[in-house]
């Protein structure tokens, strides 16, 4: 079942349009959200959620319409843009006092775990926490509220690598019961290997994929080749960086198949973004 | 509502603004511009909207269940309650003052049912030039201060104006007819019958044109808000 439809999301910008995102969330799983900086990641998140308000489209949350029943639809989203960082001179237990009152389904007894399991202490003041357990507050209060799906936005951006490994896994069991799902925006490409269920790339404000993980990675190769192979192959190459000994780059899985010559292996996540975001600039990237 | 105005009180209220609100002593200054007071506590409701945009609050109220219009709504009302305690503070002082400073202000109005009329104008001033100021885009707090205050300074010189004028007038050998009445009926504790009469209409317009104004600048505010993208 789709907890989350976005249909033909546009949002004009100077300098910058949104066009026509699209993508479902599917219940009990972790949708990565991928895209370079700028690519429109936290805009489709903001509009999505009204925070900007949209030149077109529709977002469902399930089945409802999330700009018609933004207060309903918002109860069961936990939005978690970045780390926890407003009132930062205020203790968590304040700001918690504040929050818990927006929500009939508050679960203390829930909270008070997510607290325990952080090493939260409530009583100290936002601007006392580290990066990451602002991010682990923040997640608390998303949680905390029961809420269905969450949509975190980089939220593993400047943590250590052990914090980021100590997220992903509370995120596996966040939607172990497939009942929650998580909507997970980043340019940390290697944090979604771990844990995404699906994938969802947008570069440039359009959306280029939304597909399963193991899909999108089955759809390209990582080819290499000598130097004198490269104006064969070049127009097939999604991206491609030479260097001394000949060249290495992406295709789509149906070419490298054709492909006599080359030496073709599995594509990661992290480099189909960066070749394909290198499709615009062959020649510089040949130089 | 319940919820967001707790959160108005709980996290974006400055400290700066109970002093401000605690400037209604003022009104013990003999010869003195009492609405000089109700500005001081338009500059407190100020403070915290620039302590609230601070401590991204925008971002954090629209991460909450609540619609961007409830959110401009509930702050519209977070600034009526303290324009309210501090007239109700207003009246009080007025009460005090009856009894225990018989002696007229020569620095502006009176205390009387004038000046909280006065005072309800100022900040129907206030509200209808900050607010949509303001939400025109949900930061510049400065600014929209900067315009409520060229507003509120000019009704504090003419209201306040006229009343000093009277008394000068009353004072020298010159008889103004319209300044007599000021003078016996406006500017005046309301001892007499007809004064009562004229503070009451002068209070019940200024009530008037407060809710008016506080209406339209949250009307407005809404609709401006609603372009606004929270960043």
């Amino acid at each position: 079942m789709k907890i989350l439809q976005v249909q033909n999301l546009r949002k004009q910008y100077p300098g910058f349009l949104l066009n026509d995102v699209s993508f479902d969330v599917e219940e009990g799983c972790i949708m990565g959200f991928i895209g370079r900086n700028g690519a429109g990641k936290t805009t489709t998140i903001k509009t999505m959620l009204n925070l900007s308000h949209a030149d077109g489209g529709s977002v469902l949350f399930e089945g409802r319409d999330v700009w018609a029943n933004e207060t309903e639809c918002k109860k069961q989203i936990g939005l978690v843009l970045g780390e926890f960082s407003y009132y930062r001179r205020k203790k968590l237990n304040a700001i918690v006092d504040v929050t818990k009152r927006f929500y009939a389904d508050w679960d203390e007894t829930l909270y008070q775990t997510l607290l325990k399991r952080f090493s939260l202490d409530p009583e100290k003041k936002v601007s006392e926490l580290s990066q990451g357990m602002r991010v682990k507050f923040a997640l608390a209060l998303a949680l905390s509220h029961r809420a269905k799906l969450l949509i975190l936005d980089e939220p593993t951006s400047g943590l250590d690598p052990v914090s980021r490994d100590e997220l992903l896994e509370i995120f596996r069991a966040i939607i172990e019961d497939g009942e929650h799902s998580i909507l997970f925006s980043t340019h940390i490409i290697s944090d979604l290997e771990k844990c995404a269920d699906y994938i969802t790339y947008i570069k440039d404000g359009k959306i280029v994929v939304s597909t399963d993980a193991d899909s999108f990675k089955d759809a390209y190769r990582l080819v290499s080749g000598e130097a004198d192979q490269l104006e064969r192959f070049r127009s097939t190459l999604i991206g491609y960086r030479a260097h001394a000994f000949g060249f290495t780059g992406l295709m789509y899985a149906e070419d490298a198949e054709r492909a006599e010559g080359l030496k073709v292996a599995p594509a990661d996540m992290e480099s189909i973004m960066i070749y394909t975001e290198k499709e615009d600039g062959h020649e510089s990237a040949a130089q | 509502m319940k919820a967001l105005l707790s959160k108005e009180f709980k996290l974006c209220v400055h400290p700066a603004l109970f002093i401000y609100l605690a400037l209604i002593l003022m009104l013990l200054i003999p010869n003195y511009p009492y609405l000089v007071s109700c500005f001081f506590v338009c500059n407190g409701i100020f403070f915290c909207f620039q302590q609230a945009r601070e401590n991204g609050d925008a971002m954090y109220t629209a991460m909450l269940p609540v619609s961007k219009a409830q959110a401009v709504k509930a702050r519209c009302l977070f600034v009526v309650i303290i324009e309210m305690i501090d007239v109700v503070l207003m009246a009080a002082m007025c009460a005090f003052a009856l009894v225990a400073m018989p002696e007229t202000n020569g620095g502006g109005t009176d205390h009387s049912l004038s000046l909280i009329a006065f005072a309800l104008v100022l900040f129907a001033i206030f509200n209808i030039i900050y607010l949509p100021s303001f939400y025109k885009t949900g930061y510049k707090a400065g600014t929209a201060f900067l315009k409520s205050a060229i507003g509120i300074w000019i009704w504090i010189i003419l209201s306040d104006g006229m009343m000093i004028a009277s008394n000068a007038v009353m004072e020298s050998s010159v008889d103004i007819a319209f300044f007599r009445y000021l003078h016996e009926n406006v500017d005046c504790m309301p001892k007499t019958a007809e004064a009562l009469t004229v503070q009451a209409i002068l209070f019940g317009a200024g009530l008037l044109l407060y809710v008016v104004c506080t209406l339209l600048a949250a009307k407005i505010s809404v609709k401006r808000y609603e372009k606004v993208s929270v960043a």
